[in-house]
C-alpha cells in the first residue's frame, strides 16, 4: 500500500499521555461516586451538562493542544486523545462543550480574527461557550456545496442571512454557530460550486435567528432546525476568508472525523456486554467479546496514528475517513454481535443495564454512520486515496 | 538513509523476484530453489542469535523478512523457523538445527513426554504441523509429567502422514512411539508464549498478505476495461476496494502494535490473540472482494491471486482456530480486568 495515502506511521508511546489518563480515570470515579452522572451510550451527542463541561474545563482538559494565549493549555494530541477516549468509554456527559472543543475552536484558531481568538478561546477552554455545526439544510445533505443558506452584505457592511440548517445537534444549548453560507456565484465545471462559499461566526442569540427542535428516534432532542430570517450579523463575523468556506469546512471534516468518538459511542453498551459475559463464562459470549474487543483495538492504534500525525502538523484527512468508516460500522455491529451470543429485550426502562445500553445503542445506531459525513462519501474519499478517482 | 531493516526487506524482494510462486503439490510440496537462495543469504536466520547460529537482528526484522515473504506466496517455513520454532527452542535451552536446515513446530494434537534413560521420549499424534515432511527439525510441544515440555526431533524416519491446508502447504500429522527426542521442560508462561508466537507469526501473514491482494485488485481495477471504463471508475467497484482497504488498514495496525510487544515486552497472549482475530475476519471482505473485483480470471490457477487468497483462508484457522484465539481474548480480557475492560483494553497493545 505504499502507493496509496491511507496508512500512517505507528503512534510514538506518550507517557504524558499516560499520566493524564490516570488523572481523569481518578476524576471519573470520584464523579460517579459523587453521583454527577450516569454511564450512558452515545453521550457526546446526547449527554449534555455544562455543569460538568465546566469541571473539564477547570482541570485543564478542553482546548488542550491550543496555545496558553487563547486559554489552551500546548499539550499534544496523543494527550487530548487519552482524554476524549476516557471520557467517552465512561460514557460521561461531555455534550455541550464537545463541538466546541473539537472542531469550532480548532477552526477559529486556524481562520478567526485575533478578536475572534481572544473573545472565544477561552471560554471554549473554560467550557463555558459552545458551538453548533451549521452545515446541513434540509436539500443539502452528502452534497454540502449545494447549500442554500445565504448571506449578502448591507450598506453597513453587516452580512444579512437567510435560509435554514438541519441537524445542528445542540443549537438550543449552543452560544455560537459556525455557519456555511453562499455569499457569491458558483463558478464553471463540476467543481465549480465550491467557489462562493463562506464561514460566518454567528451569535444564536441575534434576533432573526430562531431554533426548532427536530426529536430524534428514541424522542430526545439534540437535533435543531435553526432558521435565519434576515438574521444580521456583524460584519467583523466573517470566519477566515469570503469565498474560501469550502477549502475551511474540509479542514474542519479532518477534525470532525478523526476522533475516538467514531468508534466508541457504543462503548458503554459493549462494557455492559463484557461485564455479562464474564458472569455467565459462556464460550460463545467470551469469543464475542473477543471478536468486538480486536475490532476495537485496531480503531485505536488507528486513531492514535491519527493523533500522532496531528501531533506532527499533518491533516490526514483520507485516513480519518477510512477511521471512520471502519469505526462506525464497528459502533453499528457491537449491537448485532451482542444479540446474536445472548438473550436481551431492548428497552429503554428495561431493570436490566445490558438492555437499557442495547435500546440506547439500537435507537442512535442510524445516526453513527450518518453524522460527520455518510459512509458512502467516506468510502468515495478513502477511493481518492486508492486513487481510483 | 536505508535502515538495516530496508535493506533485509531488499534482499528477500530481490531474491523473490527470481522465484514465481507455484501450485504445491504433493510432489513439490515447497520452494526448495528459493529456500536455499534465501538460506545462502543468512535470510532463514534473521532475528536469532549469532552466537546460536542464527544472523542476528530483531524481532522486527525477522518480522519484516516473513511480511515480505507472505506477500510473494513464499512457500518456505521461514515464519515457523524465525518466528516460533527457532525462539522457543532456544528460550528452552535446547540447541538450534543449523538454520539451513528447515525448522518447524509442532504444537497442535496430543503428544505426551517422559523422562527415559536420562533422555526423554515422545509418544502420541501431533497434528496440523506446518511443512510436515519438508521440515528437517521439529520442535514439539509435549506435555510432560510436571508441565509443558519442548522436544527437538529429526523428522527424518519419523511415523508421518500427509494433508495440506487449502493452498497446498503440508500440514500433516506425526505419530510418536516412545521416539528419543532433546527436550526441556517449559515453563506454562514459556509454552503460553510459543503459543503467542505462533499466532502472531500468522497474523503478521495474513496482514501482510491482504495488503497484498488489496494491491493487486487496486491495479487490475485500473486496468481492466468494461463499459469502455476501468473497473476502478464505476462507483460500485470503489466502494468494495474501500472496504477492502478499510479491512487491510486495520489489520496492519493492530498487527504492527502487537510486534510492538514482541519486541518491547508486554502481554504477548492478548497481543497476539487480538491481532490473530483482527487479521482472520479482514479475510472473508479482502479475499471474497478481491475475487469479486477480478472476476472470472481470479478464479482460476493461471492467475496469481489464488496464491494468496487461498493461504488467507487457510491461515486465518491456524495456530489456532480464528474461533480459539476470539475465545482467547475475551476470556483474558476478562479475567485481565475484574470489572474495568476499559483498563484492560488500554493495556492490551
Amino acid at each position: 500500500m505504499s502507493s496509496t495515502s491511507l496508512t500512517l506511521a505507528p503512534p510514538p508511546r506518550s507517557d504524558a499521555a499516560e499520566r493524564v489518563r490516570q488523572e481523569v480515570r481518578e476524576f471519573l470515579a470520584a464523579e460517579r461516586e459523587a453521583g454527577t452522572f450516569t454511564t450512558h451510550v452515545d453521550t457526546w451527542l446526547s449527554g449534555v451538562d455544562p455543569a460538568f463541561s465546566r469541571k473539564l474545563g477547570a482541570r485543564g482538559w478542553l482546548g488542550m493542544t491550543w496555545p496558553k494565549e487563547y486559554g489552551g493549555h500546548e499539550r499534544t494530541a496523543m494527550e487530548r486523545y487519552a482524554v476524549t477516549e476516557e471520557l467517552l468509554a465512561a460514557g460521561a456527559p461531555v455534550a455541550a462543550h464537545w463541538i466546541a472543543d473539537r472542531q469550532s475552536g480548532p477552526n477559529l484558531l486556524r481562520y478567526g480574527t485575533e478578536e475572534q481568538r481572544k473573545e472565544i478561546l477561552p471560554r471554549i477552554a473554560a467550557g463555558e461557550c459552545y458551538f453548533v455545526i451549521g452545515m446541513s439544510e434540509p436539500d443539502s445533505g452528502s452534497d454540502l456545496a449545494s447549500i442554500r443558506t445565504r448571506a449578502a452584505r448591507n450598506g453597513a457592511g453587516d452580512w444579512v442571512v437567510n435560509g435554514a440548517k438541519v441537524w445542528t445537534s445542540n443549537a438550543h444549548h449552543s452560544h455560537y454557530g459556525i455557519v456555511l453560507v453562499r455569499t457569491g456565484p458558483p463558478g464553471e465545471g463540476p467543481r465549480g460550486k465550491h467557489q462562493g462559499l463562506t464561514q460566518l461566526l454567528v451569535d444564536l442569540s441575534l434576533p432573526g435567528i430562531s431554533i426548532n427542535p427536530i426529536r430524534i428516534l428514541d424522542g430526545g432532542h439534540h437535533f435543531n432546525e435553526v432558521v435565519f430570517d434576515d438574521a444580521v450579523v456583524p460584519g467583523d463575523m466573517l470566519l477566515g476568508e469570503e469565498g474560501a468556506g469550502w477549502h475551511q469546512v474540509t479542514a474542519e471534516l479532518a477534525f470532525e472525523r478523526s476522533g475516538p468518538e467514531r468508534f466508541l459511542s457504543t462503548y458503554p453498551l459493549l462494557a455492559e456486554f463484557g461485564r455479562r459475559a464474564a458472569e455467565t463464562g459462556d464460550p460463545a459470549q467470551l469469543a464475542a467479546l473477543g471478536r468486538l474487543s480486536a475490532r476495537l483495538l485496531a480503531l485505536r492504534q488507528l486513531s492514535l496514528r491519527i493523533a500522532a500525525a496531528l501531533d506532527r502538523g499533518e491533516l490526514p484527512d483520507i485516513p480519518a475517513a477510512l477511521v471512520k468508516d471502519v469505526g462506525t460500522t464497528f459502533e453499528q455491529d457491537v449491537v448485532d454481535e451482542i444479540r446474536a451470543v445472548l438473550e436481551v429485550v431492548p428497552s429503554l426502562e428495561s431493570p436490566d443495564p445490558l438492555g437499557r445500553a442495547m435500546a440506547e445503542a439500537q435507537l442512535h445506531a442510524p445516526g453513527y454512520t450518518l453524522r460527520g459525513g455518510t459512509n458512502e462519501i467516506l468510502k468515495g474519499i478513502v477511493a481518492r486515496g486508492l486513487g481510483l478517482r | 538513509m536505508a535502515s538495516d531493516q530496508d535493506l533485509v526487506v531488499e534482499t528477500v524482494r530481490d531474491i523473490l523476484a527470481g522465484h514465481e510462486p507455484f501450485v504445491l503439490s504433493p510432489e513439490r510440496p515447497w520452494d526448495d530453489g528459493l529456500w536455499r537462495d534465501l538460506a545462502e543469504a543468512g535470510l532463514t536466520g534473521v532475528g536469532l542469535p549469532e552466537e546460536a547460529g542464527g544472523s542476528g537482528g530483531e524481532p522486527a526484522d525477522a518480522v519484516a523478512v516473513v511480511r515480505t515473504l507472505a506477500a510473494g506466496a513464499a512457500a518456505v517455513p521461514v515464519a515457523e523457523q524465525i518466528l516460533v520454532a527457532g525462539p522457543a527452542l532456544l528460550a528452552a535451552g535446547l540447541d538450534l538445527p543449523s538454520p539451513e536446515e528447515p525448522l518447524s513446530v509442532a504444537a497442535a494434537g496430543a503428544v505426551t513426554a517422559e523422562r527415559s534413560d536420562g533422555g526423554w521420549s515422545l509418544t502420541g499424534t501431533a497434528t496440523d504441523i506446518p511443512w510436515s515432511g519438508v521440515a528437517a527439525h521439529l520442535a514439539v510441544l509435549a506435555a510432560g509429567p510436571s508441565g509443558p515440555v519442548l522436544a527437538r526431533v529429526a523428522a527424518d524416519g519419523l511415523d508421518a502422514s500427509d494433508a495440506r491446508n487449502l493452498a497446498g502447504e503440508p500440514r500433516g500429522s506425526v505419530v510418536f512411539d516412545g521416539t528419543p527426542a532433546d527436550a526441556a521442560e517449559l515453563t506454562f508462561e514459556q509454552a503460553e508464549e510459543l503459543r503467542a508466537r505462533h499466532a502472531l507469526a500468522r497474523a503478521v501473514q495474513l496482514s501482510a498478505a491482504a495488503e497484498q491482494v488489496l494491491a493487486w485488485t487496486v491495479q487490475y481495477a485500473g486496468e481492466r476495461q468494461q463499459f469502455g471504463r476501468p473497473l476502478g471508475r464505476f462507483q460500485a467497484v470503489q466502494v468494495e476496494l474501500a472496504q477492502m482497504a478499510g479491512e487491510v488498514t486495520a489489520a496492519a495496525a493492530l498487527t504492527d502494535a502487537a510486534v510492538q510487544v514482541l519486541e518491547h515486552g508486554g502481554d504477548l497472549t492478548i497481543a497476539a490473540a487480538a491481532a490473530k482475530v483482527r487479521a482472520g475476519a479482514a479475510v472473508e471482505v479482502v479475499a471474497g472482494l478481491g475475487h469479486q473485483v477480478h472476476g472470472a480470471i481470479g478464479f482460476t490457477q493461471e492467475y496469481r491471486l489464488h496464491h494468496l487468497t487461498r493461504r488467507l483462508w487457510s491461515w486465518r484457522d491456524e495456530a489456532g482456530s480464528e474461533l480459539h484465539w476470539a475465545r482467547v481474548l475475551g476470556a483474558g480480557l476478562v479475567a485481565r480486568s475484574g470489572d474495568d475492560l476499559w483498563g484492560a483494553l488500554t493495556r492490551a497493545v
